[in-house]
């Protein structure tokens, strides 16, 4: 026990110690900062293996364009017209796609959830067809729609669809009942409990949906315009990868993960002004 | 971000209890699949209007499925079905076995040692944003084969989020149980045995069923661009050469597998979180 | 009874969060002798949860020092580990809802390899039976019933033979009628198995009829304001509640914590309005 106790209280500087300004200070800094210094070091490491695996052998790792070459690669591609058009085709489908499934999913989820038959009727149905992966539906999507574009809107659409209307149903079903009796006995009709209760108490599943859904639109979006389309940065992402350009491979992959990032921070941002008496996280 | 386990439907409680409300809910469960079928039935076999008229007829589709002559070589009589049943299949428990091993691992380590948190995290926050099916050129050009590469991409799936559902679990556990656990006098492993694993199991369950659809999903993809065998090859094959009723088998197959293993899922978690009692799974 | 004295000398803790100092405890002094029990009254933020969990080791001090039978257990250099000769029942209980109730009351001694896993639930059985809890041995806690829990809890402090027991507000979430029909179980084990206890309470009432001593803190920061020796004889019974004797402590008590409590909401009104 006693041997414990000290080990406990090592960390703190011992006036002996802070005769060293310099490696004291920067011990301290570590001590505090130790996420940061930590993590920057591995970083730091990943790259350094990244860039010279080559050399060293490193398997896998030596099969990828190093750092250098990526980023010689990316100021290439942000120069041409090709890239920008790209991410424009992606976002506009996004956007289509997405806003669809909002549209669409969240007042069949609020109706599914505030009515039985409904409920009891449309949900067997869900079942089936939700666990069929939406990566399945793009050839009968391509041979539904008219046109290509139409059939990538409609595999994003349905990639957020199932997530928008399970988190609508969940949050509008699990409202505590003492709101609603709260809201009638204060004198509320129907279209004021809709209003003032089910609409904002099932609001914050609403945008974990969105903020879930938006996530699966760029998965879904990259996998239609990988395999169905000839616009967009899948179909750029895929088209590097035929022509053997493996730098700028990794640059398309950099710039969908930074769009899908970029997105998700924009829905929370929406999410938040949606539900501000929500504490922040 | 806490998914509902099961979800209530409108008054699920006492409909769940009532027998007859079960079978009134029963009945209208058939009433929504039978809409379903008849619809495709009358929109596309009997009026074919407007686009519909392109797609797979249901009853042609049924004929097919349930042939043991079937026109495009593919029932659930042939041997070619359960080829690409078993590749599939095999891939998706495999590499599912592999990433929900690495993942939990991983995940526990990192929520709960610092030093492995601070070396993970920067990797992980780096790679995570980017949607799994981009890794698709990539994967392949590491990977030394196309079967290779589509096992890896099914791997990483489901690795990422088991890895990220695992840590948010460990972090959900309430600080208070450790404190109990310090002071009833548990050794380390002791609190990894007792309170870290059991405490973060309903986060990795939630994630493990998200996982698994994501296997699936990211299976599909590729397979779709890189497979030589499994369903999601088939699917693509059959709208290629316009056999568009083998297509119909191949994707409700699919939907059957993601059904089935998620249902597994599910089961097991119930059985390992029996602790949870009325007041949470019980439902379930 | 030679176990279980406890002491607190000019203890001060000061809370750092972003640079903004706040003094949680200053220059608490006080003497808890084995064997008794010690109600400690006060606001809620006075730091009375601060000062126990300083004795069960998950707080350092700033300054001052505890010790437990002689023994230094936290000074602002060092304190000792957690273990289970302080064995703390949480606010709102800590029972590991995913073992069985038998599996919570044993792990204690079997772990720490006092005793065998036969031993401890032996052991186990006659302390549930003797808390009215035959047969739930093999129930999960989520099957219990909020008293029955903290029944569970106290067993599962007792049976590790702790030198002092630790309890923060271990009946709040309780009705009343639960609340006093667990008071007299906890009394009931005591007389059983004597031990020191620290016992923290917003319930003046509470804190008189199981304290050998009620200490009443002052709102933040934290101090001594007043130490009463309750005068009634254990083993006591409800019917104490209406006793004259009861009823002059608790009025005289009532008006100091009064003080305290108006105290503390004014300081709270005018933080939140900041």
């Amino acid at each position: 026990m006693k041997s414990l106790a000290t080990a406990a209280s090592a960390p703190s500087a011992t006036p002996a110690e802070r005769g060293v300004p310099l490696s004291a200070g920067i011990r301290k800094y570590v001590h505090r900062h130790f996420d940061l210094v930590v993590g920057a070091a591995t970083l730091i490491a990943f790259f350094l293996a990244w860039q010279f695996a080559r050399p060293l052998g490193i398997p896998g790792l030596s099969a990828v364009e190093p750092p250098t070459k990526v980023v010689a690669a990316s100021w290439d591609l942000l120069s041409s017209a090709t890239f920008w058009t790209a991410c424009y085709k992606s976002v506009l489908r996004i956007l289509a796609g997405f806003a669809l499934a909002q549209i669409i999913g969240v007042p069949i989820g609020l109706m599914m959830a505030t009515n039985r038959m409904a409920f009891h009727t449309i949900f067997p149905v869900t079942e089936i067809l939700r666990p069929i992966p939406p990566v399945a539906w793009i050839p009968v999507a391509i041979i539904f729609w008219p046109t290509r574009e139409m059939s990538t809107v409609f595999i994003v659409f349905l990639g957020a669809f199932w997530i928008v209307l399970l988190n609508t149903i969940g949050g509008a079903s699990t409202i505590d009942e003492s709101y609603r009796r709260a809201a009638l006995s204060l004198g509320s009709n129907r279209w004021h409990l809709f209003r003032y209760i089910v609409l904002p108490a099932t609001m914050p599943s609403i945008v974990t949906g969105m903020v879930v859904g938006m996530g699966i639109s760029w998965e879904m979006v990259v996998a239609a315009e990988m395999i169905a389309s000839d616009t967009g940065l899948g179909y750029l992402l895929w088209q590097s990868f035929e022509i053997n350009a493996g730098a700028q491979v990794i640059v398309c992959m950099l710039a969908i993960g930074i769009a899908g990032f970029v997105s998700s921070a924009l829905i929370g941002r929406v999410g938040r002004l949606l539900t501000p008496w929500q504490g922040r996280r | 971000m806490a998914a509902p386990t099961s979800l209530p439907g409108p008054g699920s409680g006492p409909a769940g209890a009532r027998p007859a409300a079960r079978w009134i809910a029963f009945f209208q469960a058939m009433l929504g699949i039978s809409i379903f079928f008849l619809s495709w039935f009358l929109l596309v076999d009997v009026f074919a209007v407007w686009r519909f008229a392109q797609l797979p007829k249901l009853s042609v589709s049924l004929r097919e499925m349930f042939s043991p002559d079937p026109t495009f070589g593919v029932s659930v009589f042939t041997k070619e079905y359960y080829d690409h049943l078993q590749a599939s299949a095999g891939r998706v428990v495999f590499a599912f076995l592999i990433a929900v091993s690495a993942g939990v691992v991983i995940g526990i380590l990192s929520g709960w040692n610092r030093w492995f948190r601070a070396v993970c995290q920067p990797l992980l926050e780096l790679a995570r944003p980017i949607p799994v099916l981009a890794w698709i050129p990539l994967v392949i050009l590491v990977m030394p084969s196309r079967e290779s590469a589509v096992i890896a991409l099914t791997f990483l799936a489901a690795f990422f989020i088991t890895i990220l559902n695992t840590m948010l679990g460990v972090r959900s556990i309430d600080e208070v149980y450790f404190r109990a656990a310090q002071s009833l006098g548990f050794s380390r492993w002791a609190i990894l045995r007792h309170v870290v694993i059991p405490g973060a199991l309903p986060f990795i369950f939630v994630g493990l069923q998200i996982a698994m659809a994501a296997c699936w999903f990211s299976l599909v993809a590729s397979e779709i661009v890189s497979g030589t065998a499994g369903l999601g090859y088939k699917v693509w094959e059959a709208y290629y050469y316009v056999q568009f009723e083998t297509m119909v088998i191949m994707i409700l197959t699919l939907g059957i597998c993601g059904y089935i293993s998620s249902a597994i899922i599910r089961r097991l978690g119930a059985y390992l979180m029996r602790w949870r009692g009325k007041t949470l799974g019980g439902v379930a | 009874m030679s176990r279980g004295a406890l002491s607190f000398r000019a203890v001060r803790k000061v809370y750092d969060p972003e640079g903004k100092a706040v003094l949680a405890l200053d220059g608490v002094d006080l003497d808890i002798a084995p064997g008794e029990f010690c109600a400690i009254v006060g606001p809620s933020g006075c730091g009375k949860t601060t000062l126990l969990n300083a004795v069960a080791g998950f707080e350092t001090l700033t300054a001052g020092a505890i010790q437990l039978d002689g023994r230094t257990i936290a000074t602002p250099d060092a304190s000792a580990a957690p273990g289970e000769d302080r064995i703390v029942v949480f606010q709102n209980g800590a029972l590991f809802p995913w073992r069985s109730v038998m599996w919570n009351i044993t792990c204690g001694p079997v772990m720490q390899g006092r005793m065998s896993e036969r031993e401890a639930r032996e052991h186990g059985l006659k302390l549930l039976a003797r808390v009215g809890l035959k047969g739930c041995e093999d129930k999960y806690p989520n099957d219990l019933s909020g008293g029955q829990k903290r029944r569970v809890e106290i067993v599962r402090a007792l049976i590790n033979d702790p030198a002092v027991l630790l309890l923060d507000e271990p009946f709040r979430a309780l009705d009343a009628l639960t609340k006093s029909v667990m008071q007299e179980y906890l009394l009931e084990l005591l007389v059983q198995f004597p031990k020191t206890v620290f016992f923290i309470t917003h319930d003046l009432e509470e804190a008189l009829f199981l304290g050998d001593k009620v200490v009443v803190f002052t709102s933040r920061p934290g101090r001594i304001k007043e130490v009463v020796s309750v005068d009634i004889p254990k083993p006591r019974s409800h019917e104490v509640l209406t006793s004259p004797r009861f009823l002059e402590l608790k009025a005289a008590l009532s008006a100091v914590v009064h003080t305290e409590a108006m105290r503390a909401f004014e300081a709270g009104e005018k933080e939140m309005a900041r």
